[in-house]
């Protein structure tokens, strides 16, 4: 796959996207943690500085909320908007469209998403001063990158199994593993990427109440297994999504 | 070019395309049939976009479904309108010649070129929502165009054209097919593709029902029983005449005895004997209904030849 065409579908998508409505959602990702940790700050009656507090939280509303919400938009509608909108058979009939569109917009959705989580980390990391400090935006800001790449692969994979009702699917898939399933004590919820973002957060800041209970009670994991797992993950549902897509038969048009 | 051996097409329980065995040169072709007959079925099982149930497909000698290089040698214009709003015309062209791995110098000097032969130069940089839906047409063709296909397929290709439009594409489409480019276009109007083509694949029910040129298709309808209406209030003194002919299966007096549809297996003796009838006992007849008035009686007419009812 030529990387300089994926470059090329990210752009075409990216300049496809610069309408109002997709700049608002993206000023909204950014403000609403910025504005939720400003106010707890200036209003909230627990205000004390400390930096674990102020740390789940970021990791809460960043490589959590905001991603998933900007990934929700982005990655889990790539092929069910082309569908729905018809236009799904101009790129089909490319040589390797059908590939390098998914990949494009991959990469796009990760770079989108994780633009809205690092700006949001940065307003959040500067209100609260020396509280967090650059340690903990580094850590925020890594976690959002393998956050984006882990989700959009697996909303990726949703969207093209289910290119109809994608986004309810995505949905219910991140209500009941991602925060279902993620908060079990069963060795089950390894297998989910909230998981091993939680022990990155416990291993690089030295958390223990970041850990979830399973890696409490199942014996703790090394931050390099963890990003292994995020990006055997992620790249194995890349390339899934990638197969399904080149032999499956969408819809293409009303039948005439 | 193309090779269609006992292609079938289901989905579910629902068949897309029966049994089509097709083969084709190089050169223009129509594929005409009503809407719903398997027009565009046939079109994605010939590039790719569906996997036949059974039997073999072959384009450009490639089997289209498991060879996707071969995408790069077609171009294809869907009937579904596309819209990018703020795109324009030249951006989606340049990265649709892009995706057949053209260079970017390439695919922006292509998406110019295949723009200016569709009458897009002066509108192509701006964004397509502004667009009228002729306009769009003529974008959707541009890039069916611009990596130069050997083979140009096009599912109803004058939607939305107004009459200059039409003419304009009439003519781009005569001048491709004169300089080498195969056309298989579909339509379910068949005077379009006169203008371009002779040949003819006649398609409804998701089967070939015929092909050939116009004067062999015609010939197939002529020898095909079918129906005939005459109209007028003189219609009933013709029954007497109608009904010594060995040739006439049924005849039906309607609408309080204005209307008489006759059921014949020789449309071509009717013809020969109506005007002499007429003209004999000066009877007053208003309209006489054939079935090549319309498309979907054609069909009919052919439906019935397919069954093996001609004569």
């Amino acid at each position: 796959m030529n990387p300089k065409l994926v470059l090329d579908v990210v752009r075409f998508e990216l300049r496809r996207s610069l309408s109002i409505g997709r700049i608002t959602i993206w000023t909204i990702l950014v403000l609403f943690p910025v504005a939720l940790v400003a106010t707890v700050r200036l209003f909230g009656e627990n205000r004390e500085d400390n930096p674990e507090t102020w740390g789940l939280i970021l990791y809460f509303l960043i490589p959590e909320v905001v991603c998933l919400l900007g990934l929700l938009l982005w990655a889990t509608p790539a092929v069910s908007t082309e569908v729905e909108g018809q236009t799904w058979i101009y790129l089909a009939m490319r040589r390797s469209g059908r590939n390098l569109v998914l990949v494009g917009k991959y990469a796009t959705a990760v770079l989108w998403s994780c633009s809205a989580a690092w700006a949001a980390a940065t307003g959040c990391t500067l209100l609260l001063g020396s509280t967090g400090g650059f340690k903990l935006w580094l850590v925020i800001c890594v976690l959002s990158f393998l956050s984006c790449l882990a989700h959009a692969a697996l909303y990726l994979i949703i969207g093209t199994i289910f290119f109809r009702r994608t986004m309810v699917t995505a949905v219910f898939y991140t209500l009941t593993v991602e925060y279902g399933l993620a908060f079990v004590p069963a060795m089950a919820n390894r297998l989910t990427v909230n998981y091993r973002l939680r022990g990155l957060l416990a291993e690089w800041m030295d958390w223990e109440t970041a850990r979830t209970v399973t890696e409490n009670l199942g014996g703790q994991e090394s931050a390099w297994l963890h990003i292994i797992v995020l990006l055997t993950i992620s790249a194995g549902l890349v390339m899934a999504s990638v197969l399904r897509l080149t032999w499956t038969e969408l819809p293409t048009q009303q039948e005439g | 070019m193309i090779q269609l051996d006992q292609v079938s097409k289901l989905y579910g329980t629902v068949i897309g395309a029966n049994d089509l065995t097709i083969r084709l040169e190089p050169g223009a072709y129509g594929i005409v049939g009503p809407n719903g007959s398997g027009k565009t079925t046939l079109i994605n099982l010939l590039t790719g976009q569906l996997k036949p149930t059974l039997g073999r497909v072959s384009v450009l000698n490639h089997d289209p479904w498991r060879n996707r290089k071969i995408l790069r040698r077609i171009g294809l214009c869907p009937a579904t309108d596309v819209l990018y709003p703020n795109v324009s015309a030249h951006e989606w062209v340049t990265y649709q010649a892009r995706l057949h791995d053209l260079s970017r110098t390439e695919s922006r000097q292509a998406a110019s070129e295949s723009l200016e032969l569709v009458g897009m130069t002066d509108h192509m940089h701006r964004p397509m929502g502004e667009y009228s839906l002729g306009m769009r047409q003529r974008t959707k063709i541009a890039q069916a165009l611009a990596h130069q296909p050997e083979l140009l397929i096009l599912d109803e290709p004058y939607n939305g054209l107004d009459p200059v439009g039409r003419h304009q594409m009439t003519q781009l489409l005569i001048r491709l097919s004169e300089q080498g480019t195969s056309l298989l276009f579909a339509s379910h109007v068949l005077h379009e593709i006169e203008e371009i083509t002779s040949s003819f694949l006649l398609i409804h029910g998701g089967r070939l029902l015929a092909s050939g040129t116009a004067q062999e298709i015609e010939q197939i309808i002529a020898d095909t029983p079918q129906e005939v209406v005459l109209i007028g209030i003189d219609v009933p003194k013709l029954i007497p005449h109608l009904a010594d002919q060995a040739w006439v299966d049924s005849i039906q007096l309607l609408a309080e005895r204005t209307q008489l549809r006759i059921g014949l297996r020789d449309p071509g003796t009717l013809y020969h004997c109506i005007a002499d009838w007429i003209s004999k006992e000066g009877l007053q007849i208003d309209e006489f209904q054939t079935a090549d008035s319309n498309l979907t009686a054609i069909f009919e007419s052919l439906l019935r030849h397919h069954r093996g009812e001609s004569k």
